[in-house]
């Protein structure tokens, strides 16, 4: 049982569920607690000690169907004598174990068996399925596989009474262990080769150009997204608490405590505000950018989950808030209504910087504070119009920070109608992003200073 | 450090009847986590949507081990001053004040500064000794000596220096107060987490806890629920209610009505008399299990088709 458990909890590992060596030893306490009788409950038992999120207790429940589907030697055949019946006369007595045992139908020791010779052999370790055969081979081999071709042999050549029979029984059964050994293997091991997709999936989202991203990959993405976000939180809050740590205030003591004849009576405590991370950040939808606008929006939507009080923006010929369309709806919706501009006032014409950041400069000139860091995710490519970059130095001008997030790659930044280079005087930073990296690397610049 | 009953968990069907006892209906999941908890002696993390009985599976457990509920709010900012123990620093400085006096008593005769130095120093610890200690809830929860129920509700709410700090706490049930040394629980405290999610936790954090997640409940569990906890309803209406409320969720809501909403539900139709759902009795009662203008709004427009195929099949 704790072989079988620890082999699981390296499949599971392999699905990409983080499962550090403490928690095997307390799944392997916890099925010792519960028994292993009953199926249902080893599931659950094997969720509750090795899952840390839902989605990790998910993956865990589908392992765990795939790595206890049916064992081998089930279906073992059992035909002719029973043990002790006229067959087992000739049986056991100079058979090697292993023949002896398919003959006597002994499912558990045939497992037993596998089992330990499949440990041999690490099959976690088997990543093409060219590998299957030679491994099924190797655990024959070490199961005693020649010694039951010897018995054969010899049962043949003996001519004994019913020793023809046996040995065509024998035959029979030979057969039927290499099957099972070698399909085995097989699920064993498109047990890794299945599961150890997860984390490859992973580094290839992390760096893949997001113009090619499938729709099913978005999910996963936003797990990624989710990550990044959340270590930028982890950030704030530490520096958030180093400046809040409150220590005594001896003068202010003093003072309060005049009253009381001098005598300090009570304490007076030094605190200083919190410093939440305010964010505003405003996004181009229009057909430029096209390719990646999901992607921004996206990471748009990721922010204002973690974030509390960032307000977000969406613009192509005109800007509207859509804080509250992220806020309400579950991302694929949230996307969709955004890019069809459902309920929006959204203008999907030409794109205009000139009139979004004025609008801004208009209408949401309030958001954006002495402590405000402006996130703004576009290609500043204006159609040839005056890009008008006052608009941006207003709102410059009253930020702690404005970053602009620019899908192209920088080769291509002044081209063409690109006004990248007229606003760049009024952004602290302008970093390339189209990848998650680089959204890695914009994490750290939000926090430094 | 002590262990809690046993006999109480002797199965898992034992928990899950006891649990059953003290009104508290739930799936053999839930049961089995608890009787896992029980036997690795480790803190139960639990997840869910709200109103699903998170809070309200640590309070049955106290009641069910006949134990004392230590409750502790997580919220942001709660600090170790909060949660496990301050030092009565007003009292410190009125002792202070009062026995300045004896100051004089104890280094009279003294000679010279350094002998009034070190018969000073054979009382410096009279501040910070248990006397002038505030235990917190956590600190209570350790020092029970009949053991006791803990729990940290909403967990996600507080700081990740605070998680920080829960984990010597949830490892090992002791804590260190620089000034008088480390303290051990006297009998293991029995520890419930809950989160609603709204930030990911360590996982340092879920490594040491049992993770259980409660959904909804199935239809047949939801309506032994309501059975429970609202005597005098009937059968009736009680299978339309649950059939009605599992109608409501499959819709695209902002805020899905969960078991507690359920409940309300059903006793203020029990209060109104009510014997069987209509599209009107429906309509004015929307308000007690939808907490959004737009989601009143929608169930409303809904709710004939809705009303009707709850009764048919209830």
């Amino acid at each position: 049982m704790e072989e079988l458990i620890r082999s699981f909890c390296a499949a599971a590992r392999q699905a990409g569920v983080r499962i550090s060596t403490a928690e095997t030893m307390d799944a392997l306490r916890a099925v010792a607690v519960v028994g292993p009788g009953d199926r249902r409950l080893l599931r659950h038992t094997l969720g509750v000690t090795l899952a840390k999120s839902i989605p990790e207790k998910l993956i865990l429940e589908e392992t765990f169907d795939r790595f206890f589907a049916s064992g081998p030697f089930q279906d073992l055949p059992r035909e002719g004598g029973t043990p002790g019946g006229e067959a087992a006369g000739t049986v056991g007595r100079d058979l090697s174990p292993l023949s002896s045992m398919l003959l006597m139908g002994d499912q558990a020791g045939l497992l037993a068996a596998l089992g330990a010779a499949a440990a041999r052999e690490d099959l976690g370790r088997i990543q093409y399925g060219t590998q299957v055969n030679i491994t099924a081979w190797r655990i024959l081999e070490s199961m005693g596989i020649a010694a039951l071709d010897r018995d054969l042999e010899a049962l043949r050549r003996g001519g004994e009474r019913g020793a023809e029979e046996t040995a065509e029984r024998l035959g029979e059964l030979r057969s039927y262990l290499a099957e099972t050994v070698r399909e085995y293997v097989r699920r064993q091991t498109g047990v890794a080769i299945e599961a150890r997709r997860g984390p490859l999936e992973e580094a290839r989202l992390r760096h893949a150009n997001l113009s090619g991203l499938e729709m099913r990959d978005y999910e996963r993405m936003h797990l990624v997204v989710r990550r990044i976000v959340k270590k930028l939180n982890d950030l704030y809050s530490r520096r958030r608490r180093r400046a809040r740590r409150g220590q005594l205030d001896f003068k202010g003591t003093f003072r309060r405590n005049v009253p009381y004849q001098g005598i300090l009576f009570e304490t007076v405590w030094r605190r200083r505000k919190v410093d939440r991370p305010q964010i505003v950040a405003i996004c181009d939808v229009s057909r430029s950018v096209i390719r990646v606008v999901r992607f921004l929006l996206l990471f748009l939507y990721s922010l204002n989950r973690e974030i509390v009080g960032i307000r977000s923006f969406a613009f192509c010929t005109n800007i509207v808030e859509i804080s509250h369309l992220l806020e309400r709806f579950k991302v694929g919706e949230a996307l969709a209504r955004i890019q069809n501009s459902v309920d929006l006032d959204l203008i999907m014409g030409r794109t205009d910087y000139e009139r979004a950041f004025g609008d801004f400069r208009a209408r949401y000139i309030d958001a954006v504070g002495p402590k405000t860091t402006v996130l703004i995710l576009g290609d500043a490519r204006n159609n040839y119009n005056d890009p008008c970059p006052e608009n941006l130095k207003a709102i410059f001008d009253r930020c702690r920070q404005l970053i602009w997030l620019n899908p192209e790659i920088p080769s291509l930044w002044g081209t063409g109608d690109s006004e990248i280079r007229r606003y760049a005087p009024y952004c602290t930073k302008i970093l390339k992003c189209y990848t998650l990296s680089h959204l890695e690397r914009l994490v750290a610049s939000l926090l430094r200073n | 450090m002590k262990n809690l009953g046993s006999d109480k968990f002797s199965s898992i069907e034992a928990v899950r009847e006891g649990l059953g006892r003290v009104s508290y209906i739930t799936s053999r999941q839930v049961a089995t986590t608890v009787y896992l908890a029980y036997h690795l002696g480790k803190p139960v993390l639990v997840e869910g949507p709200a109103g699903v009985g998170k809070t309200e599976l640590a309070k049955t457990a106290a009641l069910f081990l006949d134990l004392p509920l230590i409750r502790l709010q997580c919220y942001e900012g709660l600090d170790e001053a909060k949660a496990l123990y301050e030092w009565k620093y007003g009292k410190q400085l009125l002792y202070t004040q009062l026995l300045k006096d004896k100051l004089d008593d104890i280094i009279r005769g003294a000679e010279g500064f350094s002998e009034a130095m070190e018969r000073l120093r054979l009382y410096e610890d009279i501040f910070f000794s248990w006397q002038f200690l505030e235990p917190r809830p956590l600190l209570k929860a350790l020092r029970q000596e009949g053991g006791a129920v803990l729990l940290v509700d909403e967990i996600d709410k507080a700081d990740d220096e605070f998680e920080a700090f829960l984990l010597e706490i949830l490892s090992d049930y002791q804590v260190s107060i620089p000034e008088i040394g480390t303290v051990a629980a006297v009998t293991r405290p029995f520890v419930f987490l809950t989160s609603n999610n709204t930030r990911e936790l360590s996982e340092a954090l879920k490594r040491r806890c049992l993770h259980l997640f409660i959904p909804f409940p199935p239809p047949e569990l939801e309506r032994e629920i309501v059975r429970v906890r609202v005597p005098g309803i009937a059968e009736g209406l009680n299978r339309q209610v649950v059939r009605f409320i599992h109608e409501v969720r499959k819709l695209d809501l902002k805020k899905l009505p969960s078991i507690s909403e359920t409940l309300d539900w059903a006793r203020v139709l029990v209060i109104l008399n009510a014997e069987s759902l209509n599209p009107d009795l429906v309509r004015d009662t929307l308000n007690i299990f939808l907490k959004f203008e737009e989601d009143i709004a929608l169930v409303e427009d809904r709710r004939h088709q809705m009303v009707a195929a709850a009764v048919k099949e209830g």
